[in-house]
């Protein structure tokens, strides 16, 4: 889960990461009573979950004088379709330069890795098309607790010194808030020493639990009856709703649905040994999708009881037409089950998938 | 057989959990079936004594290895405690672990890894179905009875989509040597790289067959590093970016990792890529 920008500083604060002055409004007027803690101009900060606020216009400098009206502005401007429910005030820091950090995972090696530019304050991708050179990475075992110092040297090169303190404690923030990505940019010097200007932290949703953070996520009523419910699910714009048992097959019947030209409605992988109940709601709330006029169940596994299965599908007893096909313990009565109650079952997914596609046009 | 045969002894981690006991079960049953040892022992910490399906349970690993003659465990235990599992596996001295457990933070799995491959301990998983040598050896929770015997070998990021792939080889005439899931989760032990390593000097294994889908780069790494045949699918061409599509790891981010590039570079390598499951045994059958 990604962290707004006021949580992750707050958490690069814990760690001895030094942060601008600031403070979190939640309406424009409680920013009058904390004006007299700033001197000349601030930083008017809305915070949303969206990438390139700045050039939106999400991020506005001003005298601290019309403070109050900038922040009253970003309160009704949307980003991206979305309105904060918080803004963050800080001093205007008195930058002499920007750099760029990011601690990630790296897949290939299973370790952290250190990105480090000397040009901060844009997009690192940029960065890398336009000054390769500026861009330094380096890897190093995750059973180290520190950045060792020599690697810290390579990562700085000419860079000041005492940006290597604050890049250790990012990385110490790192693995104490179980961060996917822990970036820094940018990360600015000043006459009054470093700072982390800008602060983004993913946290690994595996780990939400022992971090104490409840989701932060504004969620439509059906994702929120999912993960009720554990069930992944993302929504898409089609018209046929699908329910598969895994990620992987899940994500290949949406493919093969693209692949005849037809449009599924969502991603719902209802997971491992699913039962009757589970079913039924999974088909109930694929079936409460507005524009969905076919629902394909696609369950393979050794363990899932076609039978429970059809009474769950018969149970949900949506509208919309659902076409299964099932394999696992009881294929035959699962498939008379269904049969009886005018459901159609078939033996394969490209068979399911192709009957959708055709009711989904029809 | 890139993982054990039937003279394989087997422990499973979080043997008196609802998964484990069950799986303990279903694994002895297709052992029984192919005269294999199957698992020997159980390890929960602190119900040291218990049976679970007639297994022995034991308080650890140590404990269970000072009775049994075993190499390898499968791993059903909860999410927060499976890091400290693994690590405990690899500091007993067994040479390899079936991570089957969905959920551990990533930073317990990293930390893991690094330990164990520090011990020489071999680490599958995790988030993972495990592996099938069809005949002989079942180590997870793949349902064996898609599979057959053969030459071709599986390595897939997916559980239920390997199946799939599974029975549409065994439907065609298409054995399988081994089948290996090698888990959703962004950081795993064995990626397609080590896998294709071991079916280099299997010889059974002519062939192999590569199921992966959006997130990282580890399938076109995996098809660099090595000769065999190879036959790939990719799941998630209608993946949209930045969503996490089920797994952990299955998540294009940045506008890395999308399924039609990752099929444009296997195909710059030469590898068949089937636009679907029921592709595959065609292509594959090109190969042998």
């Amino acid at each position: 889960m990604k962290l707004l920008e006021f949580e992750a500083k707050e958490i690069f604060k814990k760690n001895g990461i030094p942060i601008p002055d600031g403070v979190v409004i939640r309406s424009p007027d409680e920013l009058r009573r904390h004006l007299n803690g700033f001197t000349d101009e601030v930083v008017v900060k809305s915070q949303v979950d969206v990438g390139g606020r700045g050039k939106a216009g999400g991020i506005i400098v001003t005298p601290k004088a019309e403070a109050v009206d900038a922040a009253t502005h970003l309160f009704s401007f949307p980003i991206k379709g979305l309105i904060p429910k918080a803004i963050l005030v800080e001093e205007k820091l008195p930058i002499d330069h920007e750099y760029y950090v990011s601690i990630t995972i790296d897949r290939t090696t299973r370790q952290p890795m250190i990105l480090f530019a000397e040009t901060g304050g844009v997009d690192i991708e940029e960065t890398a098309r336009t000054r390769p050179d500026a861009l330094r990475r380096a890897g190093f075992s995750p059973l180290l607790s520190d950045v060792p110092g020599f690697l810290m040297r390579e990562i700085l090169g000419g860079a000041p010194k005492e940006l290597g303190p604050v890049i250790n404690n990012l990385y110490r923030a790192f693995c104490a808030s179980d961060a996917l990505l822990a970036e820094i940019n940018p990360l600015v010097t000043t006459s009054r020493g470093v700072y982390a200007a800008d602060a983004k932290l993913i946290v690994d949703d595996n780990a939400l639990k022992r971090q104490g953070i409840t989701s932060n996520r504004d969620l439509t009523p059906r994702e929120r009856e999912a993960e009720e419910n554990g069930f992944s699910y993302v929504e898409l714009e089609g018209s046929i709703g699908v329910i598969g048992n895994g990620a992987g097959l899940t994500m290949s019947t949406l493919d093969l649905i693209a692949h005849y030209n037809g449009k599924a409605a969502n991603f719902l992988d209802v997971g491992g040994g699913a039962g009757r109940e589970r079913v039924m709601k999974a088909v109930r709330l694929v079936a409460g999708m507005p524009d969905v006029k076919v629902i394909v169940v696609n369950l393979l596994g050794g363990i899932t009881r076609c039978d429970e299965v059809a009474r769950g599908i018969i149970d949900a007893g949506i509208d919309q037409q659902v076409i299964t096909r099932l394999a696992g313990t009881n294929e035959e009565e699962g498939r008379a089950l269904l049969a009886k109650n005018g459901y159609k079952m078939l033996d394969t997914m490209e068979d399911v998938v192709k009957e959708a596609v055709r009711e989904a046009a029809a | 057989m890139i993982y054990g045969d039937h003279t394989t002894g087997v422990i499973v981690q979080g043997a008196t959990g609802n998964q484990g006991a069950f799986h303990i079960n279903l694994m002895n049953q297709y052992a029984q079936e192919t005269g294999g040892r199957g698992v020997v022992a159980g390890v929960t910490p602190g119900k040291g004594g218990q049976t679970v399906h007639g297994v022995p349970v034991y308080n650890s690993i140590r404990e269970a290895m000072a009775e049994h003659d075993v190499t390898t465990s499968v791993l059903f235990v909860p999410g927060f405690a499976a890091g400290d599992s693994i690590m405990e596996a690899a500091s007993a001295g067994l040479e390899l672990v079936t991570a089957i457990t969905e959920g551990i933070p990533v930073h317990d799995t990293m930390r893991a890894l690094a330990f164990a491959r520090m011990e020489g301990c071999t680490v599958i998983g995790p988030n993972c179905p495990g592996t099938l040598s069809p005949g002989e050896l079942k180590l997870g929770i793949m349902p064996p009875h898609l599979a057959m015997p053969g030459n071709v070998g599986i390595i897939s990021r997916s559980g239920t989509l390997t199946y799939e792939v599974i029975n549409e080889l065994t439907r065609a005439g298409i054995g399988q040597s081994t089948v290996v899931g090698i888990g959703g989760d962004p950081v795993i032990g064995q990626t397609f790289t080590e896998v294709l390593e071991r079916f280099e000097s299997d010889s059974q294994t002519k062939a192999v067959v590569l199921i992966g889908e959006v997130g990282g780069n580890l399938e076109e790494e995996g098809a660099t590093s090595t000769n065999l045949p190879l036959v790939s699918y990719i799941a998630g061409v209608s993946a949209p970016p930045e969503k996490r599509m089920g797994h952990a790891g299955a998540i294009i981010e940045g506008g890395e990792g999308d399924a039609v590039s990752k099929i444009a570079r296997l195909s710059r390598l030469g590898i068949p890529v089937a636009g679907k499951p029921s592709d595959i045994p065609a292509l594959v059958r090109e190969l042998l």
